[in-house]
């Protein structure tokens, strides 16, 4: 495998392309004694319309979830309980635009990783256990309209955008998911679950060519065809719906306010959007900046309040939210804020200082074995090594920030999605 | 492993030295009785404290400072252990190693501490009002937010009913009427008796050498006119509420919640078997709750099982269709019924004893986790280190696993429904 090195933050990395089109990459954690591996496909609710073998194909909402739920299913054997007998703790999450298999473990590492390789790799669905998957995944829809949390980002996704599948949950709903069958299931894995569209990334005391060999045996040699998924139409960037509140079973009014960005596509141009949009973030209401420190004094924001630079496939957005008594208050000061910054710029030693911080909280994230495994995998989705953050963060200067919020933060690119208490 | 430095009197500092992680973590806590009239105070306090000092006066300058430090963070504590709330401050931040050459971190974190616990912002000789107050607000605004997670929400009522006559019943953050009654003046009393009398544990892990720690730290406690009071042990689950109860709200899903209670709790020598059986009960995707409940018979999405080793309760809670709570109930006795038969494969024995054990293993693996193992049996009375831990796991047999379901008796439920339901 070639070795890279990353001094500054004491990490290396491993990485090798198989010959099946597989990304293997094993971050080592000499001295640890826990290792976790992620299977991932770049495959999520959002990949709805695709071409397979020249076909073109559009399938049901919710989908990538419910096969995340049922690659599980193995014939005659059940992974999970074999999973756990060797104290492997696995999970598994369907985002926009991606899915991820994990584990986490402390001993039996190479049996766990071939189990993980194996199941992923493996469909097999019947009528009844589909079925059956179902009243599971109802159960977890009703539990998601009860979340004021997702309720709220959803609602978002319907006043932002008017074509793109964000607005869909990744759930689906109880009607989409009827919908749900045996055979598009298979579909989906035949379109996405190849080699060539996937990553296996292991952070871990481990030997980086046992996982390589391993990969290469079970998934074996061949390259196969990857879905070519339709390219999602560009959109206005004026959000279709500035406002939208609904009631719900909360104590006090809570909010998420996006600002629409233009999509951001991939590679290292694209990072460097992201770590602009970040620190524009930080600038803007960041726990240091002078309007965080406002709107906390006046009670309008609390502890609660956060936000920051999200991307999916095919868009981009400012966001922030929390709970408070008066959110359309909270969107005029920040819309406000953004025109002061616009004009007047951002300071250059206040700036260093914050990216110094946002520096030192990345590094110290390195810890996470969850978080540093996703986003190698995320990133590597995105065309970019992700240990290379340092230096787009130390070259961002602060023109780019105020061009940004110049550009974004703007109010017929922002909708306001708000939940009231009932009484 | 830990190093154990008393700076003086009810003034601990446990040291866990490693050199293996990117940040180092150093937490404070006051050890306070769980108790009705002052829960609420304890939990005002580290928000009050971080609010301001006489030398950086507002959040602006404290959350400067914090960026200076490389984006060190520092959080309120506020815990409840057994009988015990600790109440205190929790800081990560980068080792010194990965700062610009030259730079240090954690010096001057211990400083910054110190003036956020001995010199906070004061006016007319107490806590500065309107911190107080605006404070009071984000806290009550954090206990009504718990309305906002179905499932948490249904989880603190089951414990209200269930331990009307335990400090377990008393809400973590105290409550909103109790929050409603704090002024200045009082909630500094209190701070004072809190910094004069209250045991204090230090907990660190990093690559800072335990001795200089405690030649920073001591002097801080050394300006305090300490008078300990020490907390009477930690004591089991005193018995009082119970019954059956059912509370209506505008929601789609259901959540039953059904609480348990045994005599073992983390002082007995059958805990490790306790903590086996609810694992195996009800804990993880290959528990007989999962399996049954979830898997065989598509009840629900969540169903899982927790046992409070301090006071020996053990809690299940489901969220469900309302219409089939009955099914569910019955189900999940019927599971319990079949851990106290010794209806039990080798492979459901061993999968949760891994599933312990795994967890077991990796608790060295990251600061926070180390801290939170540390600090929670040091002060909760667990007088198992981790390794006596994972051989007490490691003989766990099934007819040890039987005789601790045996032991289990069923004492609450309590259950959420939609209001059409």
């Amino acid at each position: 495998m070639t070795e890279m090195n990353y001094p500054r933050l004491g990490e290396k990395l491993y990485r090798r392309v198989l010959p099946n089109g597989l990304t293997v990459l094993v971050a080592p954690r000499p001295g640890f004694t826990r290792k976790m591996a992620y299977f991932v496909t770049d495959f999520g609710s959002i990949h709805r319309k695709f071409q397979l073998e020249g076909e073109e194909f559009t399938v049901p909402a919710g989908i990538a979830h419910y096969l995340e739920h049922k690659m599980f299913d193995l014939p005659g054997r059940d992974v999970t309980a074999e999973l756990a007998e060797l104290g492997a703790n696995v999970n598994a999450f369907t985002s926009y635009d991606m899915t991820a298999y994990y584990f986490s473990c402390t001993e039996h590492f190479e049996q766990s990783l071939k189990l993980l390789l194996e199941f992923v790799s493996t469909p097999y669905f019947t009528e009844e256990s589909v079925d059956k998957e179902r009243g599971i995944i109802d159960q977890e829809i009703g539990m998601n309209l009860d979340a004021p949390d997702s309720v709220i980002f959803e609602q978002l996704m319907e006043g932002m955008y008017q074509k793109h599948d964000i607005r869909t949950p990744i759930l689906g709903t109880t009607e989409t998911i009827r919908q749900i069958t045996p055979k598009n299931l298979h579909l989906c894995h035949r379109a996405f679950y190849t080699p060539g569209n996937m990553v296996l990334c292991v952070v871990g005391d481990v030997n980086p060519d046992r996982v390589a060999a391993m990969a290469e045996e079970i998934l074996g040699q061949e390259q196969r065809p990857v879905a070519k998924k339709c390219p999602i139409s560009a959109e206005n960037l004026t959000c279709p719906i500035a406002e939208q509140s609904r009631k719900m079973e909360v104590a006090m009014p809570t909010f998420q306010l996006g600002f629409k960005c233009r999509p951001i596509g991939t590679g290292p141009d694209a990072v460097r959007q992201e770590v602009i949009g970040d620190l524009a973030a930080e600038a803007l209401f960041g726990e240091s900046s002078p309007l965080y420190l406002r709107l906390y004094e006046d009670g309008l924001i609390d502890q609660s309040f956060g936000g920051g630079f999200e991307t999916v496939d095919g868009c981009a957005m400012l966001t922030c939210g929390g709970d408070s008594h008066n959110p359309r208050a909270v969107r005029d000061a920040i819309l406000a804020q953004a025109a002061v910054i616009a004009a007047d710029g951002v300071e250059e030693a206040a700036f260093r200082r914050m990216v110094r911080s946002a520096l030192g909280r990345r590094i110290r994230d390195l810890d996470s074995f969850d978080s540093t495994c996703f986003r190698l995998c995320a990133y590597y989705f995105s065309k970019f090594d992700y240990f290379d953050f340092p230096a787009v963060y130390e070259t961002v200067t602060t023109g780019e920030i105020r061009d940004f919020l110049k550009e974004v933060v703007q109010r017929e690119r922002c909708s306001l999605s708000v939940i009231e208490p009932l009484v | 492993m830990i190093q154990t430095i008393q700076l003086m009197p009810g003034v601990q500092l446990r040291c866990f030295p490693a050199e293996r992680f990117k940040q180092g973590c150093l937490s404070f806590q006051f050890l306070r009785p769980m108790a009705r009239e002052e829960a609420a105070m304890n939990a005002l306090i580290p928000a009050v404290l971080l609010r301001g000092t006489e030398k950086r006066p507002d959040l602006r300058s404290i959350t400067l400072h914090l960026d200076d430090l490389y984006g060190a963070s520092v959080g309120a504590l506020v815990r409840r252990i057994g009988d015990y709330q600790t109440i205190g401050l929790h800081c990560s931040f980068i080792e010194d190693r990965f700062a610009l050459s030259g730079d240090q971190v954690l010096a001057p974190m211990v400083g910054f501490l110190e003036e956020l616990l001995l010199n906070p912002l004061l006016e007319n000789g107490v806590f500065f009002n309107h911190f107080v107050q605006s404070e009071k607000r984000n806290l009550i605004a954090t206990i009504e937010s718990e309305r906002n997670d179905k499932r948490a929400y249904a989880a603190a009522q089951m414990l209200k009913k269930m331990c009307a006559a335990d400090s377990f019943g008393i809400p973590r953050l105290g409550e909103v009427e109790q929050v409603e009654a704090i002024d200045a003046p009082t909630l500094w009393a209190h701070y004072r008796k809190i910094l004069r009398e209250s045991p204090v544990e230090i907990f660190y892990v990093g690559t800072g050498k335990p001795e200089k720690l405690a030649q920073w730290l001591r002097p801080i406690f050394e300006k305090i006119h300490r008078q300990p009071v020490f907390l009477p042990e930690q004591s089991p689950f005193r018995d009082g509420g119970g019954g059956d109860h059912v509370q209506t709200m505008e929601i789609t899903q259901a959540k039953l919640v059904m609480g348990f209670v045994t005599p073992i709790t983390n002082r007995d020598s059958r805990f490790a078997a306790m903590q086996v059986l609810n694992t195996l009960f009800g804990a993880g995707m290959t528990s007989k709750l999962f399996m049954n409940v979830r898997e065989k018979m598509s009840l629900c999405y969540s169903i899982g099982s927790g046992y409070y080793g301090s006071k020996g309760i053990m809690t299940v809670s489901a969220g469900i269709d309302a219409e089939k709570e009955s099914v569910v109930r019955s189900e999940i006795l019927a599971q319990l019924d079949a851990c106290r038969a010794g209806d039990i494969t080798a492979e459901e024995l061993r999968s949760a004893k891994e599933a312990i054990l795994s967890g077991l293993r990796g608790v060295h693996d990251s600061p926070g986790s180390i801290e939170g193992y540390e600090t929670t049996a040091a002060i909760g009375g667990l007088p198992l280190t981790v390794d006596d831990y994972r051989r007490a796991v490691e003989a766990v047999t099934s007819e040890d696993v039987m005789a601790a379901a045996a032991s289990v008796t069923l004492h609450t439920t309590y259950f959420l429904k939609g209001i059409d339901a």
